[in-house]
């Protein structure tokens, strides 16, 4: 489930140029194409870098889709930017806000890289480097806005003001800087850390948010659109301080850690724990454990139960058909879908699409899963069985190649094919850029496939992520996230000795219960407290864990 | 979920017991009903089976002489709608009692209690898990089949008789030889919703995977056990069996099992002395020592272990089903004294989640028709807990209409109720407001007297989650209230300012004691139980130690794409490039342990 919403929005934007300027050809879908413009054009005038710059025409798109494809590929640390797990801890609607909100001010921006500059904000404190502290105050407004819908992370505040559980604690971070981030920062500071900060991707930084940030007095080290040279040079300004040493990590990706771990691995000695969000930062770190270069506890709080549930199940639940209704404006009600693997993300698909009508059947590879999926009353089947007869494909198998040039080959007329999976492999859409097919984008992030004998096939985002490219990621799951990773430096930074060993764990029940439990109020739900009785009777404390290890939810 | 299962149903099988002590009392009522309701019942008369088990726990039709009679079960089911009108008062009773006084009713319900409770062998049998593995249809189907039988036999013990079976094979002991036909009849029904079971016989009869094992289970003798027994047999296997339940044997199944070649030491009403002689006869036999254990709570093993140590250097090893079972083999192996693996099937995924939320999912609705016949659209409806079961019946009844509300304790089970679309309440937030307030915690006293006060009149209370605890019934036998029973497993409590509460089975397991367990459910069972045993008896030397294993995924993967072809559901087989990229075999395991599913 990762990808990079940074690269796919410099696509996005780029797309959306073109449109306007091949309508003549997508002229039945030109009105529709307006209404999308105005929503995502606006960022087109300042911020496309000179790579990007659009051409017209059909042939152009497809060699500027590939050569998007290639920068990416060929990129400097593809395995850093392009492939790197966000784990979703960036919102869309974050980025887009960002986006509109970027050419405003960007616009009046000179060229000079943010490291040249001499900067200091209002205080004089100039410790920081982002791309224009005067944006601060619309930083401000964009953190006032997250924070109202991360409540949790505000009682946490309130909750943990007085004991200030992280007095002391010496945080280094290495995430997305977006309005989300800024508001778990703050909490952090609240309760008594000092933080720096640095970007994990050189396109997701809301510049205007660092700003912000470096006015309140955070030290953050990111602008958008860095170089890699900037990359490193910002995790290292983040890290390399006279006179003060990091004692914990929250890192998303790893970069950070393996930066500590290259240059100073002396700083290990001070540290705590690493808190660890991604897949891939995640897998790095069981590495270096199996390693036994592990040399401090690590946390990982991507596999939370709760943090599990809420970027698979409830999100893609809510974004599939906010995705395909955006892109494609398809009517739900008695369409044919099939949906590619029931895992998490399939099951939140498939509800979702039940519950507007759809018909949906489901292809499974595990017969559990499938066995869940019959139990849920949906057919099992091979996508072989159906490919002819339905109206729209979704991908969610983590898996490559499940839609193949031949099934898209069978598919009928107007079919729409997507991708709620795992990357951009699901759908083998190499296996589309032949001669004999026509490619014309109709919209951003949704073209047409056309087959000499006039069949289109509805192509979205490319065969990337749909809801990264098409929907949001909403705050609330992202407040989940934030709160996840700050239960996790408190527990990791107030752990007694010893109960953490050199090893990567996982965020104990009893806080991913707790992160449950800050987000109750939203829904004002009202928990029911065991009597003394009762939890005498099942053995349990009053105050959790509920559940064992194992339970499944 | 599962421990409870025996006392209720150990409950309704006392109760059955004790009806039909008092039975000949009740007659001359029985035959004054039989007059208005034979009509009626004749054509449900064939497929006895899922109507009667909405009445059956306290129908005492086992004995009853007449043909006629038998069918006075669904006769009473058919009927019950009109006593509800005349709110319970001189109501004839499916058990053949006239209620005019709630007393009586009362007393003899305490009576069957109080069995239960001074009842010599409770924690052997009423206490004992029985981890849904008996069905309840089965056994209901048994309670009037049998009195075709039955009526006929003498009083004498098995053990005292001489028996044989038609080709002269004497090495069983049951009730009655001569209902061997009968019980076929019941294996082959069975054996039509246990696909999984004869696919798994079709698969490997070829290579007979259990081949020289010699298997000694103890476990609920039922048409459905009879399915697994012939697999094993037909895989290869030599099998003895006994039951784990003094009550739970269909007497017929046993006759055909004997029948058909196999040891079966167990009939319907053994005494304690009874019930482990019969283990000791399966075990101890001259000439033939057991390989495998398949049990079912624990007492075989137990029986074994005293008796017969020695026994256990053969043993490959121990399949366990219940949760009494595999706690037992759990403070074995803490001990150090578990000489062999074993095998918790109890815990494996697909039997969980088909136990629990499919299960309660279908039998929420099913149990509160046939108690209440209430409509469920728009009602309010709290649901007391949200784990699997709670999950299963909410989901449920907001598909029915239902208005749902959910209380928990667990914040991460409480947010999965928000983000489903539930209202996340306290009980006693909106109990002066529900209709139904349904309980599945696993916890005790969850609806207590004082809620039960506050609830508005005409409020239907069940308990779907564990034993009998949830609900404070004992709270409800004080005098000012008025108990009565209007239906078999629905009573009215009646406050003295009139006001009526609905207590559905008194409190015990609404789905155990009101509808049915499905065949397909104890499939799932009986093949995972079938899995576990070849693959502990094929594993290579030392895979296994002397430890509780769970069923490895692989197998339980197995499990469930046995029951696939059920739905016609056509899975999906990776590709060699797939497998590779996902860097798993194209067999399976699909999934790391830790899955959630």
């Amino acid at each position: 489930m990762s990808d990079s919403p940074g690269d796919g929005k410099l696509e996005l934007k780029q797309a959306s140029k073109d449109v306007k300027e091949s309508e003549n050809v997508a002229e039945k879908y030109s009105a529709m194409t307006v209404t999308k413009n105005s929503e995502m054009g606006i960022g087109d005038i300042a911020g496309v870098p000179a790579a990007f710059t659009p051409v017209a025409g059909h042939k152009p798109v497809k060699k500027q889709i590939q050569f998007a494809d290639d920068k990416q590929e060929f990129s400097r640390f593809p395995t850093k930017t392009g492939r790197r797990s966000l784990s979703r801890s960036i919102s869309q609607s974050s980025t887009d806000s960002q986006g509109s909100a970027a050419s405003y001010t960007d616009s009046s921006d000179d060229e000079t890289s943010p490291r040249d500059k001499t900067q200091a904000n209002s205080k004089g404190n100039s410790d920081f480097c982002v791309k224009n502290i005067k944006q601060g105050e619309f930083g401000r407004r964009e953190i006032e806005i997250a924070e109202q819908d991360m409540s949790s992370l505000i009682s946490l505040r309130k909750r943990a003001q007085g004991e200030k559980p992280l007095a002391g604690a010496k945080i280094v971070g290495c995430t997305h800087i977006t309005a989300q981030t800024a508001v778990l920062i703050e909490t952090l500071v609240v309760l008594g850390a000092q933080c720096r900060w640095t970007a994990c991707n050189i396109y997701s930084t809301q510049n205007e948010v660092a700003a912000a940030l470096s006015e309140a007095g955070v030290a953050v080290f990111a602008w958008k659109g860095e170089s890699e040279d900037d990359f490193w040079w910002c995790i290292d300004r983040c890290v390399n301080m006279e006179g003060w040493q990091p004692n914990m990590i929250l890192d998303d990706g790893g970069d950070l850690t393996h930066w500590v771990y290259k240059k100073y691995p002396n700083v290990f000695k001070k540290i705590r724990g690493i808190v660890e969000e991604s897949v891939t930062g995640v897998h790095r770190l069981y590495q270096l454990s199996k390693a036994g270069k592990l040399c401090v506890p690590a946390m990982n709080v991507n596999d939370s139960v709760t943090k599990q549930k809420f970027d698979n199940l409830y999100c893609c639940r809510e974004s599939i058909l906010d995705g395909l209704k955006r892109t494609t404006d398809v009517m739900f009600g008695g369409k044919q879908v099939v949906v590619c693997g029931y895992g998490e993300v399939g099951k939140g698909c498939c509800a979702a699409l039940k519950a507007l009508g759809s018909i949906v059947c489901v292809t499974e590879i595990d017969p559990i899963c499938a066995l869940q999926a019959c139990m849920d009353g949906f057919r099992v089947v091979k996508l072989n069985e159906v490919i002819r007869q339905v109206d729209v494909v979704i991908t969610c198998t983590g898996n490559k190649n499940v839609v193949t040039r031949e099934q898209l080959d069978r598919m009928k007329n107007g079919c729409i094919v997507c991708n709620m999976g795992h990357s951009n492999t699901e759908i083998d859409v190499v296996s589309l850029r032949t001669p004999e097919l026509t490619w014309e984008r109709v919209r951003s992030q949704v073209d047409h496939v056309i087959w000499p004998d006039g069949k289109r096939v509805v192509l979205l985002a490319e065969g990337r992520l749909l809801n990264l490219s098409c929907s949001t990621v909403p705050t609330f799951v992202l407040s989940i996230t934030a709160t996840t990773q700050a239960l996790a430096l408190i527990e990791l930074y107030n752990a007694p000795e010893g109960r953490y060993k050199q090893d990567v764990y996982l965020l104990p029940k009893k806080m991913d219960e707790y992160v449950a439990s800050l987000h109750l109020p939203t829904f004002d739900a009202h928990l029911t407290e065991l009597s003394d009785e009762q939890a005498k009777y099942l053995g349990l404390n009053k105050n959790g864990p509920f559940k064992p290890n194992y339970y499944r939810y």
